[in-house]
């Protein structure tokens, strides 16, 4: 019997489609895995389930009834549980009362019933006992927990909702081998009494120990769906890259100068807050893409290169020399360069003109204290033409410009002087295509003229065409590394998703 | 709003058009008012004030919430320090000038390290700064005689110097001029702008973010103890508290001038006008009898006003 169906719902958001053309049937008692690449849209075909986002078209059924599932409290009243990724725990609340939190026993209408939510609590936190700590208790506020025993009180708090349906939208990420066996066994409990699962996770181990059926989700669309006995993790992978010529087709050799210019920056045994143990080497004139699923370390050692916050151990030697960064500033007199995807966080000041936006770095490596607009603007000119940058005046603010051309502006700051290694990390998001273009001409120029260049990208495409070599990361360290003919989408995902 | 009237927009024009308003509003109200002898009166107390200003408009542009309360404690001490250092002699006039901006940067100092090291917010560090320094005023003032201005302090402000006017407004001037030269035309000035509006960027640029803020809240003090100095020349004898009235004063100048408290825009020329403006409300408030406690009221409530106004710029930061 089918729970849940959801059918041709689509979401866009501005220009960008989302989800082209949603197709989900989730049957009861099932453990149903959904799966798909970064930006496949399988977020949002799961915000619509549990009502944080309204489709643009399409229908959602539950138990064949036509439904709108116009918030998180309709999803609730409908019967639909989620576990969230990013953890919606109070830290300062108990764990008893954070597991409740969405229905909390009371006595009247006015107070908290204590007896009764220490017992119901009770009951979901002896489930994990054997696994979860000892000081995992009803009372422990949940700022004081570990990770994963977080993680844990979140499961929890979805399996009190006692919903027929319950999504789990990465739920293993941050607990250990036993803790995911028990949260198996509960899982499988629930499918035995005829609960639907919703189970999302980027290990493909854990896919098919507790999968029944797999759906597959790419570039917007519902590609299959197919019972996980009938099927092995290289043809779900086959599946999520698709018949995608053209977009990776790696170059047969990499160009001349990525293999003749030398070591410029070798990392030995970096680690640092959220990644560990990563070694490399990148040459003068060479593209190294980081590649992997979203926050698998990839920023995180880009940022930590750059001083933001510094790596915990480890060593990195630039040109033959040992490098320690500090903070932004220390990496930028070295030599290095960052450009961050986030520029609202990292890049644009905000209501400046963009002469100031474009000069900062040019006058730290200079040591200048006069702004002259004149002198700045000299620098500043060539390295804005070079990107294609469309701008009325210098002295316009920044905010006059599309997000495009604040991005340019903002890249056009590290290379008035030129670094020696260039840090990019996901520098393309939200720019328009012709934008992209223009940067990874940029990018390659760069590299033939013997910059070292590290480059991660959200976007496999990418990564794929720009990259000389691929380190594909998974839980905070580099699990392969692509090169040559390696470097194919199928082989990304591979390694990605750890297919065994 | 049409684009001819756009303007309208510009705080700095709105403060002139009021300043000529409430010239006018005052000369009707009582004539003389807006005599030369009796503008230059408006324009010395007024230069008194802005350069306090000047220091609270540095901490305020740095952004994060910054706000200097303790200037006019710091402006207090300075005044009195001052006084002792010189009791009424010349020669003991560059003494005094070095021991005044030696305490402001002090307290300036312990202000800037405050807010970085220990994280307190601006608005608690400098206001628990402002209680430190009245309690040291109180200390001080006990059977100890606050000092006098030496003879070509007083002159310096209240004599006329060049052109009719008294040093001090050339001073201020002076001040006016580096003020734009240094937010315009130099890195720290550009610096200063790009932490008020988006820190995190400008540390990933490679600004040196809390030094920068220390700083700014070392050049506060210091131009509140420069406006200590000169207050003590206006008043001949330096008194406990003669500083008090600043700290709502230079706020309400830097916001009036067009820089909102969310930092990162705006400049001095602004404070400047919105200094002046306020010295001729507060004028005016005297010639029709309002006690001190009325005027404080006036300027309370003219700060809400101008949140209301001003107040949806802050929403506007990404």
């Amino acid at each position: 019997m089918t729970k849940l169906k959801l059918s041709g719902v689509s979401k866009a958001y501005g220009a960008t489609m989302a989800l082209r053309h949603g197709d989900l049937e989730i049957e009861a008692g099932e453990v149903h895995v959904l799966i798909g690449a970064n930006g496949s849209g399988k977020s949002t075909l799961c915000k619509i389930v549990a009502g944080s986002v309204r489709p643009d078209r399409g229908t959602v059924l539950i138990d064949d009834r036509p439904v709108t599932v116009s918030g998180p409290r309709a999803a609730k009243a409908l019967g639909i549980g989620i576990f969230y990724q990013e953890l919606s725990l109070a830290e300062h609340r108990s764990v008893a009362e954070n597991i409740l939190m969405p229905d909390l026993p009371r006595k009247g209408r006015l107070f908290v019933n204590r007896e009764a939510l220490a017992e119901t609590a009770g009951r979901y936190i002896a489930l994990f006992a054997q696994v979860a700590g000892e000081d995992l208790t009803a009372d422990t506020p949940v700022g004081r927990l570990r990770a994963d025993q977080r993680q844990l009180v979140e499961i929890m708090k979805a399996l009190a909702s006692k919903a027929p349906v319950l999504i789990f939208d990465e739920p293993t990420s941050a607990l250990d081998r036993a803790q995911v066996d028990r949260f198996f066994e509960i899982l499988r409990g629930l499918r035995n009494e005829g609960r639907s699962i919703v189970f999302i996770s980027h290990r493909m181990d854990e896919i098919f120990a507790i999968g029944d059926r797999v759906t597959v989700i790419r570039d917007g669309e519902t590609i299959g769906t197919t019972t996980i006995a009938d099927t092995s993790p290289a043809a779900v992978i086959r599946m999520m890259v698709g018949e995608q010529e053209g977009l990776a087709v790696p170059q047969d050799a990499p160009p001349a100068s990525a293999t003749g210019g030398g070591t410029a920056l070798s990392v030995a045994h970096l680690s640092g807050q959220g990644f560990s143990d990563v070694s490399f080497t990148v040459a003068r004139g060479e593209i190294l893409g980081l590649g992997g699923l979203h926050g698998q370390g990839q920023s995180a050692l880009l940022r930590a290169l750059f001083g933001a916050p510094p790596a915990h151990s480890g060593a990195v030697t630039l040109a033959g020399a040992a490098l320690r960064t500090e903070n932004p500033r220390s990496a930028i007199t070295s030599g290095l360069a960052y450009v961050s995807g986030d520029r609202g966080r990292d890049g644009v000041i905000t209501g400046r003109p963009i002469l100031e936006n474009v000069t900062p770095v040019h006058a730290l490596r200079n040591r200048l204290m006069l702004a002259s607009p004149g002198r700045l603007a000299a620098g500043a000119l060539p390295a804005l033409k070079a990107l294609n940058t469309k701008f009325a005046g210098l002295s316009h603010p920044i905010s006059s410009l599309s997000g495009g051309n604040q991005q340019k502006i903002v890249i056009a700051r590290w290379l008035i002087d030129r670094p020696d290694v260039l840090l990019l990390d996901d520098p393309t998001k939200g720019i328009d295509l012709s934008a992209k273009a223009d940067l990874f001409a940029l990018i390659r120029k760069l590299a033939e003229d013997g910059l070292a260049i590290i480059l991660y990208s959200s976007e496999d495409a990418e990564l794929l065409n720009n990259a000389d070599r691929i380190l594909v990361f998974n839980g905070g360290s580099v699990r392969r590394e692509l090169a040559g003919a390696e470097r194919t989408r199928y082989n990304l995902y591979h390694a990605a998703y750890e297919a065994a | 709003m049409s684009q001819a009237l756009s303007f309208l927009r510009n705080p700095l024009v709105v403060a002139l058009a009021l300043i000529v308003a409430l010239l006018v509003l005052g000369n009707a109200l009582s004539p003389g008012f807006a005599s030369g002898q009796q503008i230059l009166r408006l324009l010395i107390v007024a230069a008194l004030l802005g350069i306090v200003a000047a220091g609270q408009n540095l901490v305020i542009l740095g952004g994060r919430e910054g706000i200097d309360l303790s200037v006019g404690g710091v402006v207090s001490l300075s005044a009195i320090v001052a006084g002792n250092a010189m009791n009424g002699l010349d020669a003991g006039i560059p003494a005094a000038i070095l021991a005044c901006v030696a305490t402001g940067a002090f307290f300036g100092l312990l202000n800037g390290l405050g807010v970085t090291l220990l994280r307190i917010p601006p608005l608690v560090m400098t206001l628990g700064m402002l209680g430190v320094l009245q309690g040291l005023l109180v200390v001080i003032r006990q059977g100890v005689p606050s000092g006098r201005a030496a003879p070509a302090l007083s002159e310096f402000v209240t004599r006329p110097f060049l052109l009719g006017l008294p040093g001090i407004i050339w001073l201020w001037i002076a001040i006016g001029l580096l003020m734009a030269f240094i937010l315009n035309r130099t890195v720290l000035g550009h610096r200063i702008y790009a932490i008020g509006s988006n820190e995190h960027a400008a540390f990933m640029a490679g600004v040196p973010v809390r030094r920068m803020r220390v700083l700014l809240f070392v050049l506060s003090g210091v131009f509140s103890a420069i406006a200590g100095f000169c207050l003590l020349g206006y008043s001949g004898s330096s008194f406990a508290n003669v500083g008090e009235q600043y700290m709502l004063a230079s706020i309400i100048a830097v916001v009036l001038g067009g820089t909102p408290l969310s930092g990162g825009k705006g400049g001095y020329t602004g404070t400047m006008a919105g200094a002046v403006l306020l010295v001729i409300l507060q004028s005016i408030l005297t010639t029709i009898n309002i006690e001190e406690s009325g005027r404080q009221m006036v300027f309370g409530a003219t700060l809400l006003l101008l949140m209301l106004f001003y107040g949806r710029g802050r929403g506007l930061r990404a």
